[in-house]
């Protein structure tokens, strides 16, 4: 039984060392680093992981700047009646922009 | 259901991150590691302030740990006295308390944070060997303290990348405490099959 156990956890060991390289190999190329807009992010969230001023966020959604603690994109999107879908594309326009400004 | 979480950590703040670290002590399957990124990031983006997010995370992870401890302790020592009826038995649940009374405190630190994956289970096993509250619970704060600061500075220094270093970090300290079971258990079948050996000298040659 000793012996069942430690052929399982070699080969435990050996999915999460395959696990690793793989991801690596995936995250070592830069197209899959921008990390997806989602409805849990907040708009200050998505200025800093996208390297942008937050009024500039604040602004394309419509939000008085820095009056809205911890609010997410799902929240505003309620809020406006729109869909984070569609505040999605607004913001990826808007960082697109901001991107290209700063190059 | 992370992202469930993810929400809930906007809205809630830094409450939910302790139930999270919490029952991420008593194996419960939350994703602890990437809440504690991702506050975090919050904490870099100004949602969140950086000591309220350690105090609860940490808050939550040490009381989890004294839970697990005091279940173990409840629980654990029944079994382990009922495997003593059996001299065979015996002799393995001596050895046991003997390993987590000597080394216990080494073995309580490392699975806070390096091979965090094995955390829940060694709080059962110090509870249940009766080890020293004292020893634990010094052990249990420190290793926390590591697991905590390493986890949210990660997130915010790397806010942007979260995703990539949860996935990551989620398969190394898998990886990891895999690794540290096969090694402990190929130490433990090469004592058995030595001390068949012994008591067996005919079969020394195979």
């Amino acid at each position: 039984m000793g012996l069942i156990a430690f052929v399982l956890a070699a080969a435990v060991s050996l999915f999460f060392i395959l696990r690793l390289g793989m991801f690596w190999i995936y995250w070592s190329d830069p197209a899959h680093r921008d990390q997806p807009i989602e409805g849990w992010m907040t708009p200050g969230y998505v200025a800093y992981s996208h390297h942008i001023p937050k009024d500039v966020i604040d602004d394309t959604l419509g939000l008085t700047p820095g009056r809205h603690p911890r609010k997410t994109l799902d929240d505003i999107a309620e809020e406006s009646g729109r869909t984070v879908e569609e505040l999605t594309i607004l913001l990826n326009a808007v960082i697109a922009e901001q991107q290209r400004a700063g190059e | 259901m992370t992202n469930i979480l993810l929400e809930w950590m906007s809205h809630y703040g830094v409450l939910i991150i302790g139930v999270t670290t919490l029952l991420s002590c008593l194996a419960l399957p939350v994703p602890s590691s990437l809440m504690m990124l991702t506050a975090g990031g919050f904490v870099a983006s100004g949602d969140l302030t950086g000591w309220s997010v350690m105090a609860f995370a940490f808050g939550g992870a040490v009381f989890g740990d004294q839970i697990g401890y005091y279940l173990g302790r409840g629980f654990g020592a029944g079994i382990l006295s009922r495997m003593s009826q059996n001299p065979k038995r015996a002799k393995l649940a001596a050895r046991a308390r003997d390993y987590i009374r000597t080394r216990g405190t080494m073995a309580v630190f490392f699975s806070r944070w390096l091979v965090s994956p094995l955390g829940p289970y060694v709080n059962l096993a110090g509870g249940a060997s009766d080890m020293n509250w004292l020893r634990f619970s010094g052990a249990s704060v420190s290793g926390e303290a590591v697991w905590v600061l390493l986890y949210v500075t990660t997130g915010y220094v790397f806010a942007d990348r979260i995703v990539e270093i949860s996935t990551l970090l989620g398969n190394a300290s898998g990886a990891l405490a895999a690794g540290t079971v096969t090694i402990l258990l190929g130490l433990w079948l090469r004592h058995s099959v030595r001390l068949a050996q012994a008591h067996n000298p005919a079969d020394k040659s195979g």
